[in-house]
């Protein structure tokens, strides 16, 4: 939509939280999600500022983390150019609800693709030439980006610069037919040269190759709603060409419930993250994952929910542990609209 | 002189005949600045257009999209037949349709006709919905699906 110089808009999010869980080293009890602000402003007719800033609860500390920074330059429908920090695009989750926990179904993301995960790159900075064809039957978009790639430590990107200069790119290309509202299908690829911090360390003599292939497929109408991703992640060390493969899914669904009962929405998601054991990227961290959820989301006010979530879940093949979320999970700021400009009156009849 | 004419023409297409007038009770007419060069759009396209998936008019301007408050039966009939939301809905689609860079504001909100009709005016790109009968004769009216709101299975009412 169009914008007056300087017009600024302000959302936020926040949760709060209670765990019950028999994982040994999870403190149990509440806990205070993320508080989370986002802004958008208009520079000019076609230019926008865009900001997500987010504050996380640590044992010593609030934590402020500037999620996503981007100016961004709409020539029109089909092409437009940005440079900043985004959330990755080559995932649905990770360009669709961000970190406003409110907008997801569930309490907390899929494991492939977590808030500090190492399987894929969360975060990533560069630039980025976006578009779409709303008018084509399918349509059609797509998303093209240059940027730092993956920091030493592999769960951050790399916000200082890029650690080996050798630029990452990715690509996306989705539909969203209009005669389908609420339907989302693509795909994406990454591709990078990483350093891991841990290459002194695992006797790495070189860097490692990385590329990601991914696809989803998402129906929003919520009755019902689903999502499913996928993520293929190889790893080539460039010193003897050594390849390893790893893969991880997840499938979610939900249904809104009809009539008087439609505050409600039940859900269930199943997820795994299978890694290369050899895979010297991925070996010190666990990565390997299985786990099934299964819960329900009161929205009891239109802009508040609280999450009833039961995880059962293990990490590299080990034992299972079974945990119990609570989360009350809500947005605030402008929603649904901003007034519009008073136009002063041109009649001086009487 | 022309234009003038023309939208005349077309307003009186919509209004002027007795039983056109009839037929426009309960309709919705969707209204662009006189400067959009659009006539005619489909429902599906103009579904893009009030999603803010299409946020430009064919010749490069910018779409300025003005949607009624609560609590109006022209929001309704939009909500129901162009957005096929209700209230909440409407609100948590734009929030995420902010929250994801996609549009940097939801749509602007008027709160009444003739809010709409002078910022539809005065805004080059507005395209905005008023009642049927209130449609004045310096407006410029869409047909949607080849439709005026005087025809028959004009499909906003």
């Amino acid at each position: 939509m169009a914008q007056s110089p300087l017009d600024v808009h302000v959302l936020g999010f926040a949760d709060i939280d209670y765990l019950e869980t028999d994982r040994a080293g999870v403190d149990d009890g509440f806990f205070l999600g993320q508080l989370v602000g986002h802004a958008a402003a208009g520079l000019s007719e076609r230019t926008t500022f865009f900001a997500e800033v987010s504050a996380t609860a640590r044992p010593d500390e609030y934590r402020i983390e500037v999620e996503r920074l981007i100016l961004r330059y709409d020539f029109n429908d089909a092409l437009k150019v940005s440079a900043g920090r985004y959330h990755t695009p080559i995932n649905y989750w990770n360009t669709a609800f961000h970190h406003g926990l409110w907008l997801q179904t569930t309490v907390s993301r899929p494991e492939m693709i977590r808030f500090g995960t190492r399987f894929q790159p969360v975060h990533f900075v560069g630039v980025q030439v976006e578009g779409a064809f709303p008018a084509t039957p399918l349509g059609v978009g797509y998303a093209v980006g240059l940027g730092n790639g993956r920091s030493e430590d592999i769960a951050r990107g790399g916000d200082p610069g890029d650690v080996n200069n050798h630029r990452a790119w990715l690509g996306q290309v989705y539909v969203r037919p209009p005669s389908l509202f609420g339907f989302q299908a693509g795909g994406g690829f990454y591709l990078d040269r990483i350093s891991p911090e841990q290459e002194e360390l695992l006797g790495l003599s070189s860097e490692v190759d990385e590329r990601i292939l991914s696809a989803h497929v998402a129906w929003l109408r919520e009755s019902p709603e689903f999502i499913g991703e996928y993520a293929h992640v190889s790893h080539e060390l460039r010193d003897d060409g050594e390849e390893h493969e790893s893969d991880a899914f997840y499938a979610q669904l939900a249904y809104r419930l009809p009539g008087r009962a439609d505050d409600w929405k039940p859900y269930v998601r199943y997820e795994r993250l299978d890694t290369s054991t050899a895979d010297p990227v991925y070996a010190p961290f666990d990565l390997e994952y299985e786990g099934t959820t299964a819960g329900v989301r009161f929205d009891f006010t239109s802009l508040a929910a609280l999450k009833i979530e039961y995880r059962r879940e293990r990490f590299e093949t080990r034992d299972w542990f079974n945990s119990l979320y609570l989360q009350l999970s809500l947005a605030f700021g402008e929603t649904g609209g901003e007034d519009a400009p008073i136009i002063p009156s041109t009649d001086h009849g009487p | 002189m022309r234009r003038t004419v023309a939208l005349a023409l077309v307003s009186f297409a919509v209004l002027g005949a007795p039983e056109a007038r009839a037929q426009t009770r309960g309709a919705v007419a969707i209204v662009v600045n006189p400067s959009t060069a659009v006539d005619d759009l489909s429902l599906l396209e103009l579904r893009n257009v009030f999603l803010g998936e299409r946020q430009f008019w064919g010749d490069g301007s910018r779409i300025v999209l003005l949607v009624r408050a609560p609590v109006a039966y022209e929001r309704d009939v939009v909500l129901n037949r162009i957005y096929r939301m209700d209230e909440s809905q409407f609100r948590q689609y734009w929030i995420a349709k902010v929250f994801r860079a996609q549009v940097s504001s939801g749509p602007k909100i008027v709160y009444s006709n003739d809010m709409t009709r002078q910022l539809v005016a005065a805004l080059p790109g507005a395209v905005g919905f008023i009642a049927a009968g209130d449609v004045a004769a310096d407006m410029k009216v869409l047909r949607i699906n080849g439709k005026l709101p005087g025809d028959p299975d004009y499909p906003l009412r």
